[in-house]
Order: C-alpha cells, then sequence, then structure tokens
C-alpha cells in the first residue's frame, strides 16, 4: 500500500509540474525582462525618440510622427498617447514600425478628434 | 540515510503547493505579463504665441493685364479679381523666423486678419505657396517659377468692408515643419469682380494684414 501511494504522489506532483510549466509556455512567461516608464530595457532602443504632430486646420491632430526609430525596431509596435496638462489622456493609438533604411519615420493616426491646443505632452512606447 | 515516506498527509501537502504554483502562474498571466520588452518614454511640448504684423509681412499683387508689372513694394491695397484677362491675383506671406521655432515644431492654430476696403460679392480662395518670392520682383509672367498648391486651404467672401480673420492652422503648421513661410496666394474662385484689402503699405496700421500664431516645440 505504501509503494502504491508514493508511486501515485511521484505521479501527481509530475503531473502538476507538467502542467504548470505547460501553461507558462503557453502564456508567453518565460525569463524576459519587463520594465515601464522612462526606464530603458534591452532592447531595439534605449533612446528616448522624438515626436512631431501634422494638424488639419481646425487644429486637430492628425497624425502624430515618431522620428528616428532604428531599423532594429522593424516590426514592433510604438503606441502614442496624447496627454493633456493633467496627463490625462485625450486619444491613443499605435502603429507597427515598417522596414526602412536607417532611423525609420513611423506616422501614427486615429487618435479621433483631439485638438492640438490642448495636448500638453506625448506618452510613447516601444514593445516587441 | 534516513529513507522518506510518502505518507497521505504529505501528498496531500505537495499536491496543494502545486496548484498554489499553478494558480500563481495563471494569475501572472491575466496580469498581462509577458516576456515582451517595454520601451517607454514621454515627450512634454512648450506652448507659446508669436504674433505677425505688417513689419513682419510681405505683399503684393500681380496683374494679368500688367504681365511685367510689380506693385506690391509701395501699393496700399492689394487687388484681387477681375474679368477674363485682366485678373489679378494677391500675394501675402509672414516672416517667421524671428519666432525661433524648429522644424519639430507645430502651429496649434493660426489666423489670418485682412482688412476689406473694397467690397465684393465673389469668392476669395487661399492657395499655399510652396516657393520663394519677393514682393519687388514678382510679377504676372513670374507666377509659373511658383510652386502653389493645387487645393484652396480656406476661403472667404469679402461681403462688408472691415476686418475678417480666415483660419490658415494647417498651412501654417506645414510651413514651420518646412523651415519657411511663403503665405497664400488669393484669387477670385467665383467670378469678375474686384475687391481689395489693405497691404502693409497701408497708411491705417490697423488695415494691414496680421496673424496671429499659437504654438508647440
Amino acid at each position: 500500500m505504501q509503494r502504491f501511494i508514493n508511486i501515485l504522489g511521484v505521479v501527481v506532483i509530475a503531473g502538476l509540474a507538467s502542467v504548470g510549466v505547460a501553461a507558462a509556455a503557453s502564456l508567453g512567461i518565460g525569463t524576459g525582462q519587463l520594465a515601464a516608464g522612462n526606464a530603458a530595457v534591452t532592447g531595439c532602443t534605449s533612446s528616448s525618440l522624438t515626436a512631431t504632430r501634422n494638424v488639419d486646420n481646425s487644429g486637430n491632430v492628425t497624425q502624430v510622427n515618431v522620428q528616428a526609430v532604428p531599423q532594429a525596431c522593424a516590426g514592433e509596435i510604438v503606441a502614442v498617447t496624447l496627454e493633456n496638462s493633467a496627463h490625462a489622456s485625450l486619444g491613443s493609438a499605435s502603429a507597427i514600425v515598417g522596414a526602412c533604411t536607417g532611423g525609420c519615420t513611423v506616422p501614427v493616426t486615429g487618435f479621433g478628434t483631439v485638438s492640438a491646443a490642448n495636448v500638453t505632452a506625448y506618452a510613447l512606447s516601444l514593445t516587441q | 540515510m534516513r529513507r522518506f515516506r510518502l505518507t497521505p498527509f504529505r501528498l496531500a501537502a505537495a499536491i496543494l503547493a502545486a496548484s498554489f504554483a499553478s494558480a500563481g502562474v495563471a494569475y501572472a498571466a491575466n496580469l498581462g505579463l509577458s516576456s515582451s520588452k517595454l520601451h517607454a518614454w514621454s515627450q512634454t511640448l512648450t506652448k507659446g504665441t508669436c504674433n505677425q504684423t505688417s513689419a513682419t509681412a510681405d505683399d503684393t499683387y500681380v496683374q494679368q493685364a500688367s504681365p511685367n508689372s510689380t506693385a506690391g513694394a509701395t501699393d496700399t491695397n492689394l487687388t484681387i479679381g477681375g474679368a477674363a484677362g485682366s485678373q489679378d491675383y494677391a500675394f501675402i506671406r509672414f516672416d517667421l523666423s524671428g519666432c525661433g521655432l524648429p522644424t519639430t515644431a507645430g502651429a496649434d492654430n493660426a489666423t489670418l486678419t485682412l482688412t476689406v476696403t473694397t467690397k465684393s460679392n465673389d469668392t476669395i480662395s487661399l492657395f499655399p505657396v510652396y516657393s520663394g518670392w519677393s514682393s519687388s520682383t514678382l510679377s504676372w509672367n513670374g507666377l509659373g517659377g511658383l510652386t502653389i498648391g493645387p487645393t484652396a486651404t480656406t476661403a472667404f467672401v469679402p461681403s462688408n468692408p472691415g476686418a475678417l480673420t480666415v483660419t490658415v492652422t494647417a498651412d501654417v503648421d506645414a510651413a514651420i515643419k518646412a523651415g519657411t513661410l511663403w503665405g497664400w496666394e488669393l484669387r477670385d474662385t467665383s467670378g469678375t469682380a474686384v475687391a481689395t484689402v489693405g497691404s502693409s503699405e497701408n497708411n491705417a496700421a490697423g488695415k494691414r494684414p496680421s496673424m496671429t500664431l499659437s504654438y508647440e516645440q
């Protein structure tokens, strides 16, 4: 009886461990690095890139251009949030960095109707 | 060496520990944690104004009936319109170099103020100019050397004498990014009447062209 319990215990623990590993793998959880805020982590760039924006004749933002994105960032997602003076979001949009030679200018569109006069900051991110 | 005995109690504890581990994995996934790398930063914008007066303006008009003449240096009004074969086009620009804006800056809002000195009921359209010109040299025959946008930015009807404003934000924003504002061509796009607006040489300072500019950088 004791031998049976021992074997059963080993099988059950091994099975649960396997399920855990499998779940972690399927969920993409590994040894990668995660950071937020202004901290730079290893990736395609550690620079704080600059952005400009275009407006229509009513003064609403039509496009944000993230400039000098390194070629190594091709395929990554660049996200832009337009913020007011209280750092509240006025609109967000994202785009995939395309392939280019040298530094890429990535146009990001789709912010809705946001008056440029109310935008006092851009919050930007690059994600693999 | 003492042999490890797996008792029912120990088995239950091991199963419980493994369950907590699995729950932890699921919870981490639920929080959106993954192996993706994220680089985040922010960019703060500075707001300002740089209003323009006749001191920073250049303007003129060209005459189809006098294709080699230059009228901008002295005339106190700019003529716009006229019958086919004798059209007049006006040109107005401002020198933004005194604003000290980099090409990464942009216009939040820009309005052009003109004073109608001779009214008409025709529509006058503003077309952006993308190449250099000077009131001392520009004539009708020189128009072919200019690069002018094919689409009007805005339009107005000078139906009453006095000041009127038109919004030119998109053109000024683009000009800041290009480095120079070459202004607008004002053209009658609906009829044959003649209208005039005060020029930068007008004796009354209040009738001269001006522009308000709110910007970010």
